[in-house]
């Protein structure tokens, strides 16, 4: 949980207005699966003050050593500093933090849901996942074509599923649809988006009556992203209180919904 | 290099004197329990940990999203979620009582009776070593802050506590009054054995867009390095009026702004919002005191308590 300085090797923007950046991978970070996160410390003054949290998208072999990378669209200050950051730059990180993904053992068909920038980290565990033989179908959601990850950055054995609000890329629409259509196909569902999407989810898998468990990953306001500040809290419809960045940010959406 | 001094004693001379290897706290609500930090970090390094705010009964806290970023601060409204006082004592404070670093209970009633209750509760609980009174919590309903701002109620909790623990206790006060003296006398009156000065400041944030607060309960606590010069002030004006020591918090970051409020009167300090942009920070601020202390020739950290305070 030491902040660490890690280097900046490649900074680019992806598709649409989503960017890429990579990072030299401290050691303590080869341990990460899928769904963990990393704070990153934006600028070196005091404002912004407080890190922001960014799944791990990515890891990679690269000309120095392990890499890692985070994946986001520019929508504030924090966002905006580090989409300027160049290779050799110093950024400040802490990680990995919080609870992953956990996929079932001797479980074959994985279907990956994504709403907008919610893929970050599915990315990341269809590639594990294809390593471990498994078939993963990834349905992906955005508004337009331009929020939808490329499927040429894909491993070749992943099916890409896409749906667009506009109807620019795949069948118009929400991802619902073909989630509802692909639940019984699957053995375990991994998802990440904003929080109508799981309600959704949630709702179609209740109906379903096929009590397929969906793993998702939680976005909420953190300041420390440690468990210290009590800022991310969820509160299950069962009762009691729960923290995203440390009993998450991965939930069994049964157990919140 | 020399060695430096930097212990500090609380309660000097009463049977619980409690003695802090050196200045640098965590404060209340910035560091949880400090169960996960002390896996990872020495927090036996540290003058001493203060828990997150403690009631009666446990607490959910309040509706998100709780906190936002402002201008080298933040804004808060967490509601006490916490895990009640019986739970702390029967799980947390056993943990504790294995550390070298001693920890003070951060205490906060709805009631009079509920102060005095808490105090009963962690009297002579192995691994409580102190309690730290919150009459300054701007975030919830009732209690907290109302007690903080009338210098009659404040010296009432601090009767109801004392008479209910022999364990060092120090009043943390608010910045949300027209004139802290007042109350910073009342409580030195009335048995207190240090003062926090501060908690956070009273704030808030409009989200223009959908025009309406941030915050699920509108108003919070500003903290962080933009209340530092607020809270050095109040640091200054309450040593005016105790000779009890005074423990500050407002936007320590780095062991400079520590000498701050040292010379402005403070005997310890405490690390809070700075923990959330660098888990190291209380390490940080720890060593660069200790550094500045041997640079400057200082020997001991009481040689510079207060020495910025005008003598008239
Ligand atoms: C997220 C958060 C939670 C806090 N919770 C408590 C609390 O439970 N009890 C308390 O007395 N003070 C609480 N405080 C106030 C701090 O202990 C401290 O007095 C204040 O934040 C000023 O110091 P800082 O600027 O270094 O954070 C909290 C502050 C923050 C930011
Ligand atoms: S973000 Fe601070 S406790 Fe989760």
């Amino acid at each position: 949980m030491r902040s660490l300085d890690v280097e900046v090797t490649e900074s680019a923007r992806l598709y649409g207005d989503t960017h890429v950046l990579w990072m030299t991978r401290p050691p303590h970070l080869a341990n990460a699966t899928p769904g963990q996160f990393v704070m990153v410390y934006i600028g070196e003054h005091t404002d912004p003050l407080l890190g922001r949290a960014f799944s791990i998208h990515r890891t990679r072999e690269g000309e120095q050593g392990p890499e890692f990378a985070v994946l986001f669209d520019v929508v504030g200050r924090g966002t905006e500093w580090l989409s300027r950051r160049e290779p050799g730059d110093a950024v400040r990180v802490v990680g990995p933090l919080g609870r992953g993904f956990e996929p079932r053992e001797r479980v074959q068909r994985m279907l990956l849901v994504g709403g907008g920038i919610g893929c970050a980290p599915l990315i990341w565990l269809a590639d594990r996942l294809i390593e471990e033989g498994r078939e993963v179908t990834l349905l992906l959601g955005g508004r337009t074509e331009a929020q939808i990850f490329p499927a040429a950055q894909l491993p070749p054995a992943v099916e890409l599923i896409a749906t667009t609000e506009d109807g620019s890329l795949g069948t118009r629409g929400l991802v619902t649809k073909p989630f509802e259509e692909l639940l019984p196909w699957s053995d375990q569902v991994f998802a990440c988006g904003p929080n109508r999407m799981f309600e959704a989810m949630h709702d179609v898998a209740r109906r379903s009556g096929l009590r397929k468990p969906i793993q998702a990953l939680l976005e909420g306001t953190m300041a420390c992203g440690m468990g210290i500040c009590y800022s991310c809290a969820v509160f299950p419809r069962r009762g009691g209180v729960r923290l995203i960045c440390t009993d998450g940010p991965m939930f069994d959406l049964r157990d919140l919904y | 290099m020399a060695h430096v001094d930097l212990s500090v004693t609380l309660a000097a001379g009463q049977k619980q004197e409690l003695r802090l290897r050196n200045p640098v706290m965590v404060a209340s609500g910035t560091f949880s329990n400090g169960i996960e930090f002390a896996k990872r970090f020495d927090v036996d390094e540290l003058g001493a940990i203060v828990s997150k705010g403690t009631t009666l009964r446990p607490r959910r806290g309040n509706p998100v999203p709780r906190t936002v970023e402002t201008p080298s601060g933040m804004i808060n409204s967490i509601g006490f979620q916490n895990v009640g006082v019986g739970t702390l004592v029967s799980e947390v404070a056993p943990v504790w009582a294995r550390w070298q670093a001693p920890v003070l209970v951060n205490i906060m009633g709805e009631t009079l009776a509920e102060y005095g209750q808490l105090a009963q509760r962690l009297d002579g609980v192995p691994g409580v070593a102190g309690l730290e009174v919150n009459i300054s919590c701007p975030n919830v309903e009732a209690g907290g802050l109302e007690f903080g701002q009338d210098p009659l109620l404040a010296a009432d909790v601090t009767r109801e506590v004392r008479r209910h623990t022999a364990l060092p206790m120090s009043v943390k006060v608010t910045p949300g009054v027209t004139d802290l003296r007042p109350i910073v006398a009342a409580v030195s009156d009335a048995g207190a054995d240090a003062i926090t000065v501060m908690n956070t400041v009273p704030a808030m944030a409009i989200d223009v867009r959908a025009r309406r607060p941030v915050l699920a309960t509108a108003f919070g606590g500003l903290s962080g390095p933009a209340v530092k010069p607020i809270a050095l002030r109040l640091v200054y004006l309450a040593a005016s009026v105790t000779n009890l020591p005074i423990l500050a918090a407002g936007g320590v970051s780095s062991g400079l702004d520590a000498v701050e409020f040292l010379m402005a009167g403070a005997s310890a300090i405490q690390v809070g919002t700075a923990t959330f942009r660098d888990p190291q920070a209380p390490w940080k601020v720890l060593a660069e005191l200790r550094e500045w202390c041997e640079r400057e020739g200082v020997s001991s950290i009481g040689e510079i308590v207060g020495v910025a305070r005008r003598r008239d």
